[in-house]
């Protein structure tokens, strides 16, 4: 997010709006199955896009858009052929389906993604973390 | 096919600028040019100012293609919605959306559009090194365009930060555990969470001078004394130890 490696805001300074946009895909993405996909990241799944492709490759980064980052990828188009692309992004919009490889445990990975975003979110509340952004009492 | 003229660089956000880059559009060549990668649209224009500009929203996907037996050259392969007519962006974007009505109009379940037309777009750059850069930057411009569609998500989210004690209070419940600071935190122990506290604090002292024996790595000696366990002991050096050491070596 880049989006790729959101989970850096406490770590130096960071611009303003960055920040937010951390936040905001926080938000959104624990208030959706978003954070499923999230937790696909180093999987290697298969992608069914709206327009009838395929994408199969292995799972870099999924945004709180669904915004998805393969890289090794085999991509079939509408009419069958198949190639190899190196990295791939697909727009959120054009995703139809993600298919959940069998071995995960999909309750287990949701919960360890909402984890993830409460103790970020708990680091940077009182008590702990910058204090460059917190609000004044 | 109709292309734009008279293009001319964008004036701000460019993430990625690549000359040298011939664009085919669905196969055929359009000739050698400059790619804009800039944060509010793709642009692609040749040395007379003849080209094309993409709009984030109507791309469905983008990557790097290094498979030579698919294609002759390494390019940026981009897969956009919708034909490409040239004439405006607007034109194009609305021609998906009729596509898409009528797509939903026909078939029996509303919001697939199966048979929407693509454009597929390849550029090349001369410089293939330039590839992972011209492609992460589309990835960052593309994030900055959310589908504004997607009534999915929920977003209510109003552009100030989500503040977690603000909603604890609103909903009465702190069921996602916060940190106190010290004094806030002491004062909010009750009986038994003082106790936990002492003996929590006890067994770290008691831990602490067993720390030179961990792990098994032989030191020279265990200091309980230090609580912190991070003072070097001095009386390990050998007296008189840096006394031959000659400031003009």
């Amino acid at each position: 997010m880049e989006s790729e490696g959101t989970e850096s805001p406490l770590s130096g300074l960071v611009p303003v709006a960055e920040v937010f946009n951390s936040i905001r895909e926080r938000t959104i993405a624990e208030n959706s199955m978003v954070v499923l996909l999230q937790g696909l990241q180093g999987e290697v799944t298969t992608v069914d896009l709206r327009n009838e492709c395929t994408a199969r490759g292995r799972v870099v980064n999924v945004d709180a858009f669904m915004n998805v980052r393969l890289k090794d990828v085999l991509y079939r188009d509408r009419r069958g052929k198949l190639t190899r692309l190196q990295d791939l992004f697909i727009t959120g919009r054009n995703v139809r389906y993600v298919h959940i490889p069998d071995h995960m445990d999909i309750m287990k990975t949701i919960q360890s993604q909402l984890a993830k975003i409460h103790r970020v979110r708990n680091f940077a509340s009182h008590g702990g973390g910058r204090k460059e952004y917190s609000k004044k009492k | 096919m109709v292309l734009l003229k008279n293009l001319r660089p964008p004036t701000e956000g460019v993430r990625h600028e690549q000359a040298e880059t011939t664009a085919v559009m669905n196969g055929q060549k359009l000739g050698c040019g400059t790619l804009y990668v800039a944060e509010t649209r793709l642009l692609w224009f040749d040395g007379s100012g003849m080209g094309f500009s993409l709009e984030y929203p109507t791309i469905g996907l983008h990557a790097i293609s290094r498979d030579v037996s698919a294609y002759p050259q390494e390019h940026l392969y981009v897969m956009v919605n919708g034909k490409l007519t040239g004439e405006n962006e607007a034109d194009m974007t609305e021609k998906a959306a009729d596509d898409e009505e009528d797509d939903s109009s026909n078939s029996s379940c509303g919001d697939d559009d199966d048979e929407e037309a693509i454009t597929e777009i390849r550029f090349v750059p001369s410089d293939k090194v330039a590839l992972e850069s011209m492609f992460s930057a589309m990835c960052e411009c593309q994030a900055l365009h959310p589908d504004p569609e997607d009534d999915d998500s929920d977003n209510d989210f109003e552009g100030e930060e989500y503040d977690v004690e603000e909603a604890e209070a609103e909903h009465g419940h702190a069921d996602i555990p916060s940190f106190y600071t010290c004094d806030e935190g002491l004062s909010a122990l009750t009986q038994e969470g003082q106790a936990t506290l002492e003996r929590l604090e006890g067994m770290l002292a008691h831990s602490v001078a067993q720390q030179y024996h961990m792990a098994g790595v032989r030191t020279e000696e265990a200091n309980a004394e230090f609580e912190d366990g991070m003072e070097v002991d001095a009386s390990a050096m050998e007296a008189g130890q840096f006394e031959d050491a000659d400031v003009e070596h």
